[in-house]
């Protein structure tokens, strides 16, 4: 999941969930604060009452009678007012039904007993429920619309603060980690942004890749220069030994043991050469202009090397699609290319093998070529590093130069080829060759 | 014929040059693009084998104004860049041929032989080979006025043993001369064994074939 899916998934959750939270809690929140009000405007009033005892005696609510009472036109509220036996002793609030002139209502009643010259009188102030709770439904809509109005309002500004937040890292990773391939030589400018970690991230990646692009440079640059400077002084050793060998006074033991060297010089030559090229095609000296039907390049590589195929008495199956076309190609390469595999599959075949070499369409536009011995095949543990430069695999000693499948895997890259080997020791291998699907 | 090696690796040009004059070439060297300039002015060559890494520039910079000098010179460009540019560069600027090093002399001479019979319409006709003929131009062997079929193959080996008679030439430098860059000692060198069983078979059907030697542990000596 990405992250700004994250940040935003998360903040409507929390929000969701505090609005949850007021919707429970709001209706017992509202009683609550509506009861402690009623209670306390209730002592208030008893401490009025109270007051007004104390000051002009209880002749003023009494008038001469043993009891008061007192109640609104709509009997929302009542006060009153009796004598009680000297023995009770009230002081709570409660709620209670009341019958007012044949009506019985339900009241938040205030009973204190109180004593005044020496006589016990109980006070009776009562609300109507009805009364008390008559606002708390509006009070609690209001309140829910308000809360949610400000939620959706502060959820608006941080789904568009955090897309704004978020916006440059999507911006390294597009620009920086998808679409780049190795190696990373288009330019790709620093990403703007205020924030200091994008920032630090973004300059990271750059001087990461930057470094990594030196070293592979460095290598490149290594592999041209190196092989390039052997090329003279194998030259002059391979001319001097050739006019050793012109001469014709020199003893027999003499003459083979400069063939041998001239041998030894050969492989030493046939390394260089074989760096130089991958060397060359890393630094891309190769132009892919050309349009080649696969068939006939195959055939021009089995003419080459068909006499290799002939000593172990190979059985050699071609089954090409013959109007198929490789466009945008480099022909020599190509040719490299199917030569070393073939190579490779006569090399490391049986006597009395075979070889196939198929091809196929498949969905998608891919236009696979596949080259199937019935050769040693590559242990497991192998198959990982056989392009790898300089490993051999499981082989007799001095067969290949562990050069060649380096020279495919270049190759490959260069066209953009995707190659995939499959082996089983003692059975063979086969190498699928997948071209890209080209517009037609 | 005469030939002129700008080439500033002095070992290297002591060898083409110590080679060449075996086969009768007359050499003279320059080891810098204004040496070389300065000999072409003063003489006239046949060929000028050209390096391009020289101390004083690129080989290639010399090409146009050796070209005014020496118009009618065939022009082999030696270089261990070995680029594609290069080459066609070369080729373009009127080069006649482009060897990349390391190269083997053998390769050369049998190039330069190539340029100067197409070149010069040197007029070899018909070579004499034992009771055989060869016609290199045409690529023919004839036996009297009967054509013998070779391979391609074949024939390429016949007429570079034939090319440097006297010589032994190693099955190396052979399956090299046949199948270049992507010569592979291991089988090609067993390969030549085969190759040659057949130019003898197919001669002997007509003629000896006791030019063509075996040396033993080495490799092929045609014997004039």
């Amino acid at each position: 999941m990405k992250l700004s899916s994250k940040l935003i998934l998360f903040i409507t959750s929390s929000k969701l969930a505090v609005v949850l939270l007021f919707i429970i809690s709001l209706p017992f929140l509202v009683d609550r604060i509506v009861s402690e009000y009623t209670n306390y405007s209730l002592r208030r009033q008893q401490a009025k009452v109270i007051n007004v005892v104390h000051k002009n005696g209880i002749d003023h609510y009494l008038q001469g009678d043993d009891n008061y009472g007192s109640y609104t036109m709509l009997k929302e509220e009542y006060i009153a007012l009796e004598p009680a036996s000297a023995k009770t002793r009230i002081d709570t609030i409660k709620t209670a039904q009341r019958v007012v002139e044949r009506d019985t209502l339900t009241y938040r009643i205030l009973m204190h007993t109180f004593s005044f010259e020496s006589k016990n009188y109980l006070l009776e102030i009562g609300k109507t429920t009805a009364s008390i709770n008559q606002y708390n439904k509006p009070l609690q809509r209001i309140a829910l619309y308000v809360l949610m109005g400000l939620i959706a309002l502060t959820l608006l500004f941080d789904l568009i603060f955090t897309r704004v937040l978020i916006r440059p890292l999507g911006k390294i990773i597009k620009s920086k980690l998808i679409n780049r391939k190795f190696p990373f030589k288009d330019y790709s400018p620093p990403v703007a942004t205020s924030t200091q970690d994008f920032k630090y991230l973004d300059e990271s990646l750059i001087q990461l890749m930057d470094q990594i692009n030196e070293a592979f440079e460095k290598e490149r640059e290594f592999t041209a220069n190196a092989s390039h400077e052997l090329m003279t002084p194998i030259s002059i050793l391979q001319n001097k030994m050739e006019n050793l060998l012109g001469d014709e006074q020199l003893p027999e033991a003499v003459v083979l043991r400069i063939v041998e060297m001239m041998k030894t010089l050969s492989r030493l030559k046939k390394i260089s050469n074989s760096l130089l090229l991958i060397s060359r095609i890393e630094n891309q000296q190769f132009v892919k202009s050309a349009n080649i039907k696969p068939s006939k390049i195959i055939n021009e590589v089995m003419e080459e090397i068909s006499h290799r195929a002939e000593e172990k008495e190979l059985q050699i199956h071609i089954n090409l699609k013959e109007d198929q076309l490789l466009k945008n190609v480099n022909q020599d390469l190509l040719f490299q290319l199917f030569y070393n595999l073939i190579n490779n599959a006569i090399k490391y075949n049986v006597a009395h093998g075979s070889i196939r070499i198929t091809d196929e369409h498949k969905k998608g536009g891919n236009y696979t070529i596949t080259i199937q011995d019935t050769g040693i095949g590559i242990a497991e543990e192998d198959l990982d590093f056989i392009f790898d430069r300089f490993r051999k695999a499981n082989l007799t000693e001095n067969v290949g130069y562990g050069l060649g499948l380096s020279i495919v895997k270049s190759i490959t890259l260069f066209h953009g080829i995707e190659i995939l080997v499959k082996s089983k020791v003692n059975e063979g291998s086969t190498f699928s060759l997948i071209f890209p699907a080209t517009d037609r | 014929m005469k030939v002129l090696i700008v080439e500033d690796e002095k070992t290297l040009a002591y060898e083409m040059e110590d080679f060449l004059k075996k086969a009768f070439y007359i050499c003279d060297l320059a080891h810098t693009i204004k040496d070389g300039l300065e000999k072409m002015e003063i003489n006239s060559y046949d060929f000028i084998l050209l390096d391009l890494g020289l101390p004083d520039g690129d080989g290639l910079t010399l090409l146009p104004k050796a070209k005014k000098y020496n118009p009618d010179a065939a022009y082999i460009i030696l270089t261990a860049r070995g680029n594609l540019e290069d080459r066609i560069a070369g080729l373009d600027l009127g080069a006649d041929d482009y060897l990349p090093k390391p190269f083997s002399l053998l390769e050369l001479q049998s190039r330069m032989q190539a340029i100067a019979r197409r070149k010069f319409n040197v007029k070899e006709e018909l070579l004499p080979l034992g009771d055989f003929q060869l016609d290199l131009q045409k690529r023919l062997l004839l036996f009297q006025e009967n054509q013998i079929e070779l391979s391609r193959k074949e024939f390429d080996l016949l007429s570079y043993l034939f090319l440097h008679n006297n010589r032994v030439l190693t099955r190396m430098q052979l399956s090299e001369h046949i199948w270049g860059t992507f010569a592979d000692d291991d089988y090609d060198s067993n390969y030549i064994d085969a190759h040659i069983k057949n130019i003898r078979k197919k001669l002997n059907a007509w003629a000896p074939t006791d030019f063509l030697e075996t040396v033993r542990g080495v490799g092929y000596r045609i014997k004039k």
